[in-house]
């Protein structure tokens, strides 16, 4: 496989499955995202990403128990896995790397 | 309060969903929606999930149309694969039994096949083909005949007084004439079928020209026009166009176009074409304008309607021509039209081939495919046991019913297609005789034919699902666990529908041998049956003129040794070409209603057919008219009590230019094939009506006479071809084309019943393995061979019978349908019915009784030892 590549959406929701490890499932992140952006994420944006950065293999998934709530729909849970903690390193590292190029300008 | 967000969206989003994906993201929207209903209401909630669904219609959630489960079915199907060739194998005796009876069916089915879609091809290539008809003439004189021509003057008086045909021509056909070619002094001699046609001829028919102009042929008078097969018959590598073909003795043709060879699906497949214009030097009579006193078999009209003219409508004319040109004859006209389509099949207006008989051989096609797939689901079902624990596993394992099911469908699919794939073979190599049998030029060739490749296909996947579908059902209905316990009696009343299936063959069988039977008792009771006169060693020879000569050669035939006698005469007693007039008698002021029929001959014509005469005295000889003989039928017809009575009364025939004294009357003889009944006929001895010497010979010194019979001949006619008939041979060929139906009929029948038995070998091979224990148990026990071969015996002999009871009424009433079409036939009586009961006993008995009698004489040590 070429170079995985990651879109800047798929990128926050990967970070975001990272931050709320092992609780990560469409709703949390959809209202993790939210609150972070301070602004309207539409629910099927998440899943898409969600089902992307899944096949790519960043993160694996598995279903909870059936609660009685959700109309009785198992929640999906998302962990990011070895590679996508890689990727979000790498990611971190480039623009880190990049960042601390920039001179130090002062803006008045 | 539970939610419920809008349920169309719902359904929609559960529909397009991936399946993987569809619950966690329902759960999601759910959370979400039971969220805002809290907050904002159900109505924005609503809105939301709505908004949420539309946008959640996208690539990556919308489940893939090819299905979602990338599991690699290949390896499945590749099982089916693998199952059923090991199931062939390991199952050698019925594989081979089912590939080859599938393949026997298939291969019978596809020659006819292919012999019928030849027939049902026939005239079919001619452009606006379903406009163009053909005229004929019902003629009703007491009795309706039917003729498929019209008389001469009828198609030039049609075409100039009406405007319906776009093309009208007229085609007068004749047979074995003879054609020469003279060139450069060295003179060559053919016997041809010739045909005068008219110009429109080649625009209503597609028979294509590769040399000449197409434009105004055969307008010209004296112009001829060939096929290329003629044209390098008589010119070899030569250009034909411009060359002269005499036609008789002096008509002279030069050749202005050569035809592409002629089709071999037409009814017309004349090769040499003359002008009509040039009819008058040939004869006067086909030439005239005012020709409606009567029909020749030699002269058709066809014509190309005008777009939407209905036939009817022209039907309604034609009477005129009637009341105009014969209004006071006997023999109405009711003139006709028969579409081309019609030409082929209709044998009242000598059809070649009738549509019963394509009828026939389609249902006998059909009932073959049809056995053969009996023998299959017989075969099946009744090893569906066997197959118990692996249907059991396969459901244990999560095989679906239906995937069961396909998987049986597709194992008979395999040894269907090994049959059909054999059947191509078989039916490859066997073509070429049929092709010769039948005089036909049939093909198979899959990969230019169309239909052919159709055929196919239906047939491997209508056989497939008949003989498949059932075991499938059957075999995929076992409940796992009892197959796996190995209890499994198979399924309830499956035993009886193998019973119905055994009984559908065997009716089938019997149907067929009941056929076969009446068929044979009916061409052995036309073959042997008394034509009421001899007709054994009589040579038939063309008379070369009408004159003197004719005289002088009878004397010379005489002359030779080993001749015993000599006429010279119309025809033989029976023959298909007759002359029908209608006739005075006595002082009888009106023609009676029937036609008599003419049999000209001279005074020994009488004794060398053994006719014998019941009253007066023979005819004296003569070269011209002077007495009358009569047959017993016509004196009958006349309403006279006894043959004396008619005899020194006069008779006026042919419109009063054959009359005399009638001098004696002949014993009933039947003068025509047995298909007709026997007509009012009359001898005379008219010289210029003889078309042949018959001539008795010493059979046993034949290889002598006949050489002599034809130097004498050619010595008298230099000009001419001779050729000799046995008049026997004449009289077979009445039957030659039923004759050639009857054994192929015969012979598809026959093959039918072989795979009737290839499947009960099958069968009770079958049932001879399940009950090797049953009968070590009952030998041990003191049953006797017999009482086991009865074991055997009372089902198969229970089912024929049954069978028997639906086959022979309906055997009874097919065969006396086909009887219909001959007068004198004969009876289905009782015997006919014993004696296929007994002949379908044999055969079963041959077949299940070799193989149960292995079975009963096994040592009951052998089936007993193993567990």
């Amino acid at each position: 496989m070429t170079q995985q590549s990651l879109g800047e959406f798929e990128e926050l929701v990967l970070l975001m499955v990272a931050a709320l490890h092992d609780e990560a499932y469409g709703v949390a992140i959809l209202e993790g995202l939210e609150e972070k952006l301070k602004k309207k994420v539409n629910i099927s944006a998440v899943h898409v990403a969600l089902k992307r950065i899944e096949d790519k293999g960043f993160v694996k998934s598995r279903f909870g128990g059936i609660t009685e709530d959700r109309g009785g729909r198992r929640k999906k849970f998302y962990v990011i896995t070895a590679v996508g903690k890689r990727m979000l390193d790498a990611q971190y590292e480039l623009r880190n790397s990049i960042y601390k190029q920039i001179p130090k300008i002062s803006f008045g | 309060m539970k939610s419920n967000p809008p349920k169309l969206s719902l359904r929609f989003f559960r529909w397009f969903c991936h399946p993987k994906l569809r619950d966690s993201i329902e759960g999601d929207l759910m959370e979400l929606y039971e969220e805002r209903k809290l907050k904002s209401g159900k109505l924005k909630a609503d809105a939301h999930f709505i908004k949420d669904v539309l946008f959640l219609f996208r690539p990556g959630i919308i489940k893939p149309t090819e299905g979602y489960q990338n599991l690699n079915t290949y390896a499945m199907y590749k099982n089916y694969f693998v199952t059923a060739w090991r199931n062939i194998t390991s199952k050698r005796a019925y594989a081979a039994i089912n590939v080859f009876g599938l393949a026997l069916g298939i291969a019978c089915a596809l020659l006819i096949f292919s012999l019928v879609r030849h027939h049902l091809d026939f005239d079919k290539f001619h452009a606006q083909a379903d406009r163009i008809y053909r005229f004929v003439t019902e003629e009703h004189h007491g009795e309706v005949e039917y003729s498929p021509n019209v008389p001469p003057a009828f198609g030039k008086a049609f075409r100039d007084d009406y405007a319906f045909g776009e093309k009208v021509t007229r085609l007068c056909t004749l047979n074995d004439k003879l054609i020469t070619l003279d060139e450069n002094g060295e003179k060559r001699k053919f016997q041809e079928q010739v045909a005068f046609a008219d110009p429109e001829f080649f625009e209503i028919f597609n028979f294509p020209l590769v040399a000449g102009k197409a434009d105004g042929l055969l307008r010209e008078p004296n112009t001829a026009v060939i096929t290329g097969q003629i044209a390098k018959k008589y010119f070899g590598d030569q250009l034909a166009l411009g060359k002269i073909i005499r036609l008789g003795s002096d008509i002279d043709f030069t050749v202005v176009g050569v035809l592409k060879d002629i089709p071999a699906a037409t009814d017309l497949n004349t090769e040499i074409y003359f002008s009509y214009s040039t009819m008058k030097q040939y004869n006067d009579w086909y030439a005239a304008d005012d020709a409606w006193g009567g029909i020749t078999s030699e002269i058709q009209v066809f014509t190309r309607l005008q777009p939407g003219v209905n036939p009817t409508e022209v039907e309604a004319v034609l009477p005129t021509y009637v009341q105009k040109y014969r209004p006071k004859s006997k023999n109405v006209h009711h003139y006709k039209m028969q579409a081309l389509s019609d030409m082929h099949f209709n044998a009242q207006y000598g059809g070649k081939m009738s549509i019963n008989t394509i009828w026939i051989l389609s249902t006998i096609g059909f009932l073959l495919v049809f056995t053969a797939c009996l023998n299959f689901i017989n075969l099946a079902t009744a090893q569906a046991v066997t197959r118990a624990k692996e249907v059991g596993v396969r459901k244990v394992m999560g095989g679906l019913r239906a995937q069961l099911f396909w998987q049986f469908t597709t194992e008979a699919g395999v040894i269907v297609v090994l049959a059909t794939l054999l059947a191509f073979a078989a039916s490859y190599t066997v073509l070429p005789f049929m092709n010769e049998f039948f005089n036909v030029t049939l093909s198979l060739n899959v990969f230019s034919d169309v239909r052919l490749l159709l055929f196919l296909i239906i047939v491997i996947a209508a056989v497939t699902l008949l003989s498949g579908a059932y075991p499938g059902i059957v075999l995929s209905r076992f409940k796992p666990v009892l197959a796996l316990k190995g209890n499994l009696k198979g399924g309830p009343g499956s035993f009886n529908i193998r019973r119905g299936l055994i009984i559908a063959q065997f009716t089938i069988s019997q149907v067929l041998l009941i056929g076969l039977i009446v068929m044979f008792y009916q061409m052995r009771y036309v073959n042997k049956m008394d034509m009421g006169f001899d007709r054994d060693a009589v040579v038939m020879v063309p008379v070369g003129s009408r004159d003197q000569k004719l005289n002088t050669l009878k004397t010379q035939f005489e002359a030779i040794p080993h001749v015993e006698k000599v006429s010279a005469c119309f025809g033989s007693p029976a023959s298909e070409n007759m002359w029908g007039t209608s006739f005075r008698f006595d002082t009888r002021t009106e023609a009676e209603e029937f036609p008599i029929y003419f049999k000209g001959g001279d005074e020994d014509y009488l004794a060398l057919f053994g006719l014998e005469l019941v009253a007066g005295r023979n005819v004296t000889a003569s070269d011209t008219v002077r007495e009358f003989l009569v047959n017993e039928k016509a004196v009958l017809k006349l309403g006279l009590a006894s043959p004396e009575d008619i005899l020194g009364k006069f008779m006026y025939a042919n419109g009063g230019s054959i009359k005399g004294p009638i001098v004696g009357v002949v014993k009933d003889f039947h003068d025509q094939s047995l298909h007709a009944e026997i007509e009012p006929i009359f001898i005379t001895t008219p010289r210029n009506f003889y078309n042949s010497y018959a001539i008795k010979i010493n059979m046993a010194e034949a290889a002598t006479t006949l050489p002599a019979i034809e130097k004498a001949w050619s010595a008298m006619y230099p000009e001419p071809i001779y050729h000799y008939d046995f008049l026997d041979d004449q009289i077979a060929s009445f039957y030659k084309a039923e004759q050639t139906m009857l054994t192929v009929v015969q012979v598809f029948s026959a093959i039918a019943l072989l795979i009737g038995c290839l499947g009960l070998y099958g069968l009770v091979s079958f049932m001879a393995l399940q009950k090797t224990k049953e009968i070590g148990i009952r030998k041990v026990l003191g049953g006797s061979v017999p009482q086991i071969l009865w074991i055997f015996g009372k089902e198969f002999s229970r089912l024929v019978v049954i069978a028997f009871f639906i086959a022979a009424p309906l055997g009874w009433l097919l065969m006396s349908q086909w009887l219909t079409s001959y007068v004198y036939k004969t009876e289905i009586g009782v015997g006919v019915f014993v004696l296929e009961l007994l002949i379908i006993l044999a055969i079963i008995m041959l077949t299940a009784g070799f193989r149960s009698l292995k079975a009963a004489v096994a040592n009951p040590v052998n089936s007993l030892r193993s567990e």
